[in-house]
């Protein structure tokens, strides 16, 4: 190449380095935000799978209905912005919920985060959400451990675990007689927290401990407990665990024609009545809502499980996993911008009356979310307590029919 | 609970056993087993134990089927080959099940919700269910057992078991034997599927953590033994429950696996296992 070609060659690429700078392209330009990501894993697959499965749509559903109204207003642009949620699915595999959350954070650039499913996968949902310094909010997550780490970047709507059956307990000292209990728990995190709030509530509801153990969430034969149990003699057994859990326990309680005052289940769903017909009958559980609760935003919460098709009765953690979006929503509009060190401050600063009572966060970033108890009654699922406004009206018998009169 | 394991792990030994196939699919069969009674139970509120003569046929066609796609094709290699695309097969295979079964899933767990009243014998309560349940499968092991050593088929099975070359020297028609064995195997499995759901609760994911079980039983009975998977799927239910008695139900999980090590320890070979 002769000297003139490369003085040429050289005003040309000068030329259009020019061109390039003043046109901007290569330089960093503000991007206008045209819509607010949320971003989160659901388990598909895997073993939690069967309790989740219309969470995609729930949560699209609720962000539809959210963007019909045009959005959520965001404060520092001074218009709404549509929302958007992108979702994997974890595989109920905690390392699988890492990865996903990193790329939701690294990738996707979520504005905000919504845990996933359950306590023993929120654990490690967490602490990525803390480490990238990303607003977290997580629904079905009620163990402690998880809010006592310190931790500046995550709230959670539910109360710390070793409440959760505090209604329960108010309602045995007012309602009944009882004189003792039974406690059995599954043998993970989240039921050991509620066993031992339990084993402190029962002795505050003036019943003594009889019998307290803990079983492997693999146990499929009973039979040893309840034999002890029988032996203990309880007015009521309280067990918790997860759904197949206490099926199992109820099946064989009846095959063994155990008759204590009153079984309570902490978890149950119409799963559990669909189990086991009639010996379901008498049985006192906990969830979180009720139809006829008239608490908050209900209305909403009605019309997002009738447009999203889900049952409550067999899908009761829509509740908290609502309660979240709930927090996001009420969150992204009182914000002063879609800064994250905003976002999480006016989060963690929220009071608002919430479809299941009043919602703020203590200082680990634990809500208020307790559940009602309720019985079942016909194989249907009634309401027993608390007895206040804004609730149903109660139904509860105490106790129990012995197996014998039952069938 | 030792009844169950022990009919799904015979299941399990004798295809293994015999076509040198290790089923990781196993467990799925189980379930597919647990959800078919489950619906049979919704739609005719028939008793369970009537429900086990549908099933059989049922899964008897179905696991022909699934045999002639996907196990006769990895026939005809070595014996290493073989087990090693039978896992991969009936893994992908199960993964597959345990994905279709979900979508269409329509509810979170089931049960079948059939009981018994209790048997009173002075101060001693039988549950009457499961005391059916186990004399059932006690039946039908024997009934296995029998046709295994007596009938012709049942002779040609245990001679494949022993010997596939030497049984096919003298006129067995092994690939029929092998197909044979897998639809009883599977047949065993969905059975057993009955009494899951009848006594516990099932999902659709719940097959590959009991294929790990079975496979622990079977091991812990003697690989490609009839009578060994029998044994020790009883002798681990047993021992669960006494587990769980005097030292907490916390550890009765944990017996299968610590039994399984001492076992292997002492007797490498299982219990009812052979020296090579």
């Amino acid at each position: 190449m002769s000297n003139t070609s490369k003085r040429w060659l050289g005003r040309i690429l000068l030329g259009c380095f020019a061109c390039a700078v003043f046109l901007g392209v290569g330089t960093p330009r503000a991007v206008a935000k045209d819509k607010i990501i949320i971003g989160g894993t659901v388990a598909q697959s895997g073993r939690f799978a069967s309790d989740v499965k219309p969470w995609p749509e729930l949560m699209r559903t609720w962000a539809h209905m959210i963007n019909e109204k045009g959005g959520l207003m965001v404060k520092s642009l001074n218009k709404k912005l549509p929302v958007e949620f992108v979702l994997y699915d974890d595989k109920s595999d905690p390392s699988t919920v890492v990865k996903f959350y990193q790329r939701l954070i690294t990738v996707d650039k979520a504005d905000i985060l919504i845990g996933p499913y359950t306590s023993p996968l929120t654990f490690p949902a967490t602490t990525i959400a803390n480490k990238f310094a990303i607003p977290m909010v997580c629904a079905e997550a009620t163990a402690s451990a998880i809010y006592k780490r310190g931790f500046k970047w995550i709230v959670g709507v539910d109360q710390p675990a070793p409440l959760w059956s505090l209604n329960y307990f108010d309602m045995i000292q007012k309602r009944t007689d009882a004189k003792s209990v039974a406690l059995l728990g599954e043998d993970i995190n989240l039921f050991t927290e509620i066993m031992e709030g339990a084993k402190d509530l029962s002795g505050k509801a003036g019943l003594k401990l009889v019998f307290d153990e803990k079983a492997s969430k693999d146990t499929k034969d009973f039979t040893p407990i309840i034999v002890k149990m029988k032996e203990a003699a309880p007015d009521i057994v309280f067990v918790g665990g997860f759904i197949p859990f206490n099926i199992a326990f109820l099946k064989q309680a009846k095959e063994l024609d155990f008759n204590p005052g009153e079984f309570h289940f902490t978890h149950h769903g119409i799963s559990f009545v669909d189990a086991l017909g009639k010996n379901a009958n008498y049985v006192t559980g906990e969830s979180y809502w009720h139809k006829g609760m008239k608490l908050g935003n209900y209305q909403a919460f009605e019309e997002l499980l009738k447009r999203a098709k889900v049952n409550i009765l067999e899908y009761p953690w829509a509740v908290p996993r609502f309660l979240a979006m709930d927090v996001i929503r009420r969150g992204i509009e009182a914000s002063p911008s879609l800064k994250k060190e905003d976002l999480m401050a006016t989060i963690k600063g929220l009071h608002f009356e919430g479809i299941t009572g009043p919602m703020s966060f203590d200082k680990n970033g634990q809500g208020k979310n307790r559940p009602v108890v309720d019985q079942i009654m016909d194989m249907k699922y009634l309401f027993a307590w608390p007895d206040a406004e804004g609730y149903p009206p109660t139904h509860y018998k105490y106790p129990r029919p012995k197996w014998s009169e039952i069938q | 609970m030792g009844g169950v394991y022990a009919l799904a792990a015979f299941g399990l030994s004798i295809v293994f056993g015999v076509l040198n196939v290790l089923n990781i699919a196993h467990g799925e069969f189980l379930m597919l087993g647990a959800l078919g009674a489950y619906l049979i139970y919704v739609a005719t509120g028939l008793n369970p134990f009537i429900i086990i003569l549908l099933i059989i046929p049922i899964f008897a066609l179905f696991s022909w089927i699934f045999q002639r796609l996907l196990i006769r094709p990895i026939k005809g290699k070595t014996e290493t080959e073989i087990l090693i695309a039978s896992i991969l097969v009936t893994l992908g295979a199960s993964l597959l099940i345990e994905d279709v079964t979900f979508f269409f899933w329509p509810k979170s767990f089931t049960s079948i919700p059939y009981s018994l009243p209790t048997l009173h014998l002075g101060k001693v309560m039988i549950p009457t269910l499961r005391l059916y349940g186990l004399g059932i499968i006690v039946v039908l092991t024997v009934v296995v057992g029998l046709f295994l050593k007596h009938s012709y088929t049942g002779r040609a099975i245990r001679a494949v078991a022993q010997n596939v070359d030497g049984a096919q020297v003298v006129g067995v028609p092994t690939r029929k034997i092998a197909a044979m064995t897998f639809v009883i195997g599977t047949c065993l499995a969905a059975v057993a599927g009955v009494f899951y759901v009848t006594l516990y609760s099932m999902t659709p994911y719940m097959g590959l953590p009991l294929t790990v079980k079975y496979m622990v039983i079977v091991i812990m009975g003697g690989l490609g033994g009839l009578t060994g998977p029998l044994a020790a799927g009883l002798i681990l239910g047993i021992t669960e429950t006494f587990v769980g008695y005097y030292l907490g139900s916390v550890w009765a999980p944990a017996v299968a696996y610590i039994a399984f090590i001492i076992i292997l320890l002492v007797r490498p070979q299982g219990l009812f296992g052979l020296k090579e």
